[in-house]
């Protein structure tokens, strides 16, 4: 049980002590100590408000490390006790920890780090998560991922990254930095959720629960509030993205009672709020879009047409392959599939992008052109799909003879 | 916070007679930006260098031994050509300013902190 009180308030104290002394490895290594002096202290005495002393005994730990480097520094010897502080005042007086995991966020998620360190960095300060589960989850060795947590704080501290919520002018890139990296983050579990191992898939959910607390913090940012929503469109499914012989089932094909309903509610909750806001993003349109295929599980029917015009705002707000190849296939269902092949066909060949292979295939197979969705389904295995897609493929390639 | 914000850019392209009106638009907006830098004491110091083929670099290997080449450490497509030293609160004050620095198309301005003392 104090374990399990102790993990809770991690992300939180962590946060407070960060913010207040600027240092993400006082604050963490300050929380460990408190932690590990809270088993025996509460075996004699159970605090009334367990997080309140952890923080209370964390930043007396964090406080003393200073002032120890700070002697240490000065080389003064033989130094009398240092005065109480007004810092001391005011931990004392048993002060609410602060929230100040927005903060965290968004010196985690700051542009000038490395974008494959941020996430991790993030998922470590604000959800605590062990260093040896974060390399699992990006199957990187325990070493590597220690290399790259350490490189980020390094220079979060050397370069002077501020430990500020960002004014005005800077809003609008610092928390595109944020969403983007959970985004990516979450694209990157979604795929090796279903699709390869079971580790990763463990880290999905860490995505979906700092997704949500964004929308806690953030209340007011549409983006937000869409990112959560899609996140949570895209876990509903997870149930149905894989068959009973393990092979990957496209979405338009899942049996959608297979689909996670309270998922569902929650992301639909959060993109009406998202869009009570009025102000319009891509990643509430790629919300809408996953909440319209999920549709099907009260209506019996895919809205293609609604589903096609949704993908024809989104390449306008976000061009590129990603938009262009998925807007080519909606195009073959609402439409037909010539229309689908000749938007696919506009697109600049990305012949070693899976997504890109694959959708070509598929448009082939639809518009009758065996020998060709055949080759092409040749050039998509070729890449190295994970499993499941790979057993999807090598079924649909068969088929074809 | 003290950073160098260092500049780089392609010499080619400050060539030619499009590389000349180039090289006196940029020239002034960088006069532009240093004086209102240096009136709001955010710059300490900064300046333009003259191109690489005047540069001579001093090499010393692992013995100790110096030899003298004509030209940069490196050969890249972009060279430094100038920098900045400015004095501001953090990161994003700095970044805001590297934003700010003219360049011909192809540069790239980083922005490193000084080690202090």
């Amino acid at each position: 049980m104090e374990g399990r009180l102790i993990e809770a308030a991690r992300g939180r104290v962590v946060a407070a002590l960060a913010a207040r002394f600027r240092d993400l490895d006082l604050a963490e290594e300050a929380f460990a100590e408190a932690a590990a002096s809270a088993v025996e202290a509460w075996r004699r005495d159970f605090p009334d408000d367990p997080p309140a002393w952890l923080w209370r005994t964390a930043c007396r730990k964090a406080l003393d490390a200073v002032r120890r480097a700070n002697t240490r520094k000065n080389a003064v010897h033989d130094a009398p006790p240092p005065e109480p502080t007004p810092e001391d005042a005011m931990i004392a007086a048993d002060q609410p920890i602060p929230d100040e995991r927005l903060r965290l966020i968004f010196v985690c998620c700051h542009p000038a780090l490395d974008p494959a360190a941020r996430i991790a960095l993030t998922l470590k300060i604000v959800l605590g998560l062990s260093t040896d589960r974060l390399a699992r989850a990006f199957l990187v060795a325990e070493p590597a991922m220690l290399q790259r947590i350490t490189r980020a704080k390094q220079k979060i501290a050397v370069a002077g990254v501020p430990f500020e919520i960002p004014g005005p002018a800077a809003w609008p890139e610092r928390l595109d930095a944020v969403l983007s990296t959970l985004e990516v983050a979450y694209a990157q579990a979604y795929e090796d959720a279903a699709l390869t191992t079971e580790t990763a898939a463990a880290f999905a959910p860490e995505v979906l629960r700092l997704s949500g607390l964004l929308a806690d913090l953030l209340p007011g940012e549409p983006e937000v509030l869409a990112l959560a929503a899609l996140i949570r469109f895209a876990e509903a499914r997870r149930p149905a993205r894989l068959d009973d012989t393990g092979a990957m089932v496209p979405l338009s094909l899942q049996e959608p009672h297979l689909w996670r309903g309270d998922r569902i509610a929650e992301g639909a909750q959060l993109l009406d709020r998202a869009a009570d806001l009025a102000r319009p993003g891509p990643r509430q349109i790629l919300a809408a879009i996953h909440g319209a295929h999920l549709s099907r599980q009260e209506t019996g029917v895919t809205p293609w047409g609604d589903i096609a015009r949704l993908y024809d705002a989104l390449v306008m707000q976000r061009p590129g392959p990603v938009s262009e190849v998925n807007r080519a296939v909606a195009y073959a269902e609402a439409y037909d599939p010539d229309t689908g092949l000749r938007a696919f066909n506009a697109i600049p060949p990305q012949p070693t992008w899976l997504p890109w292979q694959a959708a070509r295939a598929w448009l082939l197979d639809q518009t009758g052109q065996r020998a060709a969705a055949a080759s092409a389904y040749d050039a998509a295995l070729a890449l190295g799909p994970p499993p499941a897609e790979r057993l999807y493929l090598d079924r649909q390639r068969r088929r074809l003879g | 916070m003290q950073y160098m914000i260092l500049i780089y850019e392609p010499e080619s392209a400050f060539e030619g007679e499009v590389g000349e009106r180039r090289l006196t638009d940029v020239v002034a907006k960088h006069m532009a930006l240093a004086g209102e830098l240096t009136a709001a004491g955010i710059q300490k110091n900064g300046a333009g260098l003259q191109p690489v083929h005047t540069a001579t670099t001093v090499v010393t290997d692992a013995s100790g031994a110096q030899t003298l080449h004509d030209g940069p450490f490196a050969e890249t497509h972009e060279q430094l050509g100038g920098y900045y030293l400015i004095e501001v609160a953090d990161l994003d004050a700095a970044l805001a300013i590297a934003k700010r620095v003219p360049v011909a198309p192809g540069g790239k301005v980083e922005v490193r902190p000084l080690i202090v003392y």
